[in-house]
């Protein structure tokens, strides 16, 4: 095993890696983490997702942009792709699966493509639907896995009008379904009125509303490993 | 003075009674569409529909233009991308790109067709433009729109790559968007010689919510400087989202006057800008115009124009659904309180 400061090191260079969108320091990082024997969930959330909040902290202060956050997700990613196949089964007492897309007459789909993310590094079995995705595949996507939530993303006011449709079919069939939407014309008004369960305006916004979610899970296992 | 005379007015920097309540975007109704018979997705494809429809929302409204055309595809079908119009909706959904022309970093070396001109719908809208004149010229200011060459990169290659090219690549960037307000250029010609009064040039892909102002300053502003130089006609550039910051290099690439939405602080704006700048906006079409109340329009136009907008715009297209009560409420109070600055 690892010791704790080679273990550091290692966490340290996969959020700097993320930070500085180096796919290459991410998949060298993660390969290293792999060969010593480290909990792939540790690195992920330490590693990974603590590069990503700091993104999300420079996105906010305006020093990123899209662009940059893009570049930040594909090392990620890199990263993720070799310590996926290592992690255990998370004990988190939260675990689920999520339907994702962008609505009908909307093919943006870059505020999903940045949720979804979030979702695969806290372990969600997501169903990505892609974009300009017709209404009545969300609910049946829905039905036919039984996820707890639904993502709904449109960038375009001209697309966002399909959402209350889909959110009234989904949650008259399964009440208990979480529904967020997302994109550049929602807002908590239109969440609170059309029965949705979250929002997020922007792609910061999801990403951000996303790492609190993934933050949120990573402090219960905090706790609960610290409780052992 | 009618709506024509004082938009028109208006661009020459001349005096004005009061602010006008017009558009360069999008902005037909359901209610005009209904009360012709049409169905939103057939309005696309055929002029004298298009035409038709774009006039109603002055007809029945009094809003001071007439804008054609409806959706934001018409460049990047001439190019060669093909799109989807949803013929089959129920309600109202806006034309996508289905195919795009550009797949991946090596096709990025792309030509304009020779007869430009003449692909796609653009002989449509010239027909629309000259129908539309001929029935509302006289009375308002007859306007079109083109997109900007960042945001018409964006419908031809996955927006993804370009973004992240925009960053690794920018030489190769910086050559598509030449070569896209080339293309950008070749239409807004052919509009003007149809006989519109203004132009928008739409770029809402390149808002401060997605790129650095830094970006848009090496990237972004060279093509629209080259497109706005073209345009012979009163301009009009529009950017959506966060403008606050590239405010001063909108006016820079040289429109007429520049558009902003309801994320702008247009006093502070106004106050960088100075008074001559023409400053339309600001405000939110959607959850003013469509869902707010008649009270939250009027209290919502009255601060645009305390802030100091030229004219009375909207931050993007009306969405059609719009309560007849709400722009009824729009149109006067830009008559009561339009005339106050």
């Amino acid at each position: 095993m690892a010791d704790e400061t080679k273990k550091k090191e290692i966490f340290e260079k996969l959020k700097n890696g993320v930070i500085q969108y180096d796919e290459d320091a991410c998949k060298e990082g993660a390969q290293t983490a792999v060969d010593e024997g480290i909990d792939a969930n540790e690195a992920i959330f330490d590693g990974l997702v603590s590069g990503m909040e700091e993104v999300g902290r420079l996105f906010e202060a305006q020093e990123y942009f899209v662009p940059e956050i893009l570049m930040c997700a594909d090392a990620l990613y890199a990263g993720l792709d070799i310590l996926k196949p290592h992690c255990k089964q998370m004990d988190l007492g939260v675990r689920g699966s999520v339907v994702i897309g962008t609505v009908e007459g909307d093919v943006h789909d870059i505020g999903k493509n940045l949720v979804k993310m979030m979702f695969d590094v806290a372990g969600f079995t997501v169903y990505d639907l892609g974009r300009d995705v017709p209404l009545d595949q969300f609910v049946e996507e829905q039905l036919r896995t039984d996820s707890e939530l639904v993502c709904l993303s449109a960038m375009m006011t001209t697309s966002m009008i399909g959402m209350p449709k889909v959110i009234e079919k989904i949650k008259a069939k399964n009440p208990d379904c979480m529904i967020m939407i997302g994109g550049a014309p929602t807002s908590k008004e239109l969440a609170d009125k059309w029965g949705a369960d979250g929002y997020a305006e922007d792609a910061s916004n999801a990403l951000k509303e996303a790492i609190k979610m993934v933050s949120f899970l990573k402090k219960l296992r905090d706790e609960k490993a610290a409780k052992k | 003075m009618n709506s024509r005379e004082r938009v028109l007015k208006l661009f020459k920097g001349e005096r004005i009674d009061r602010v006008p309540c017009f558009s360069g975007m999008g902005n037909v109704t359901e209610e005009g569409i209904n009360k012709l018979g049409y169905k939103f997705a057939g309005i696309h494809l055929d002029a004298k529909m298009m035409a038709a429809t774009a006039a109603s929302t002055y007809r029945m409204f009094g809003f001071e233009c007439g804008v054609v055309p409806v959706d934001l595809c018409v460049e990047a079908e001439a190019l060669g991308c093909i799109i989807n119009v949803y013929p089959h909706a129920e309600g109202i959904l806006y034309p996508t790109i289905k195919e795009k022309l550009i797949h991946d970093e090596n096709e990025m070396d792309v030509k304009i067709p020779a007869d430009l001109a003449d692909r796609g719908r653009i002989p449509l809208l010239r027909e629309a433009i000259r129908l539309l004149k001929a029935d509302i010229g006289n009375e308002v200011a007859v306007g079109s729109y083109v997109l900007g060459p960042f945001t018409l990169a964006g419908q031809i290659m996955e927006l993804n790559d370009l973004l992240k090219l925009s960053f690794k690549k920018a030489d190769k960037v910086a050559k598509l968007l030449d070569v896209m307000a080339d293309a950008i250029i070749v239409v807004a010609k052919e509009y003007e010689k149809a006989g519109v009064d203004y132009l928008t040039v739409r770029e809402m892909g390149a808002t401060s919510d997605v790129l650095s102002p830094r970006v848009f300053k090496n990237l972004i502003l060279p093509p629209l400087q080259k497109i706005m130089k073209e345009i012979r006609i009163y301009s009009v550039l529009h950017i959506c989202g966060k403008t606050n910051d590239i405010a001063p290099f909108m006016m820079e690439a040289g429109p007429t006057a520049i558009s902003v939405e309801q994320k702008n602080d247009v006093a502070e704006t106004r106050k960088k800008l100075g008074n001559d700048a023409l400053i339309f906006g600001n405000y939110d079409p959607y959850n003013v115009l469509v869902a707010g109340t008649p009270e939250l329009v009027r209290q919502t136009i009255r601060k645009c124009i305390d802030d100091g907008v030229s004219a009375v715009w909207p931050g993007c297209d009306i969405w059609p659904t719009v309560p007849r009560e709400n722009i009824e409420a729009m149109i006067d109070e830009v008559n009561k309180y339009g005339g106050k600055k």
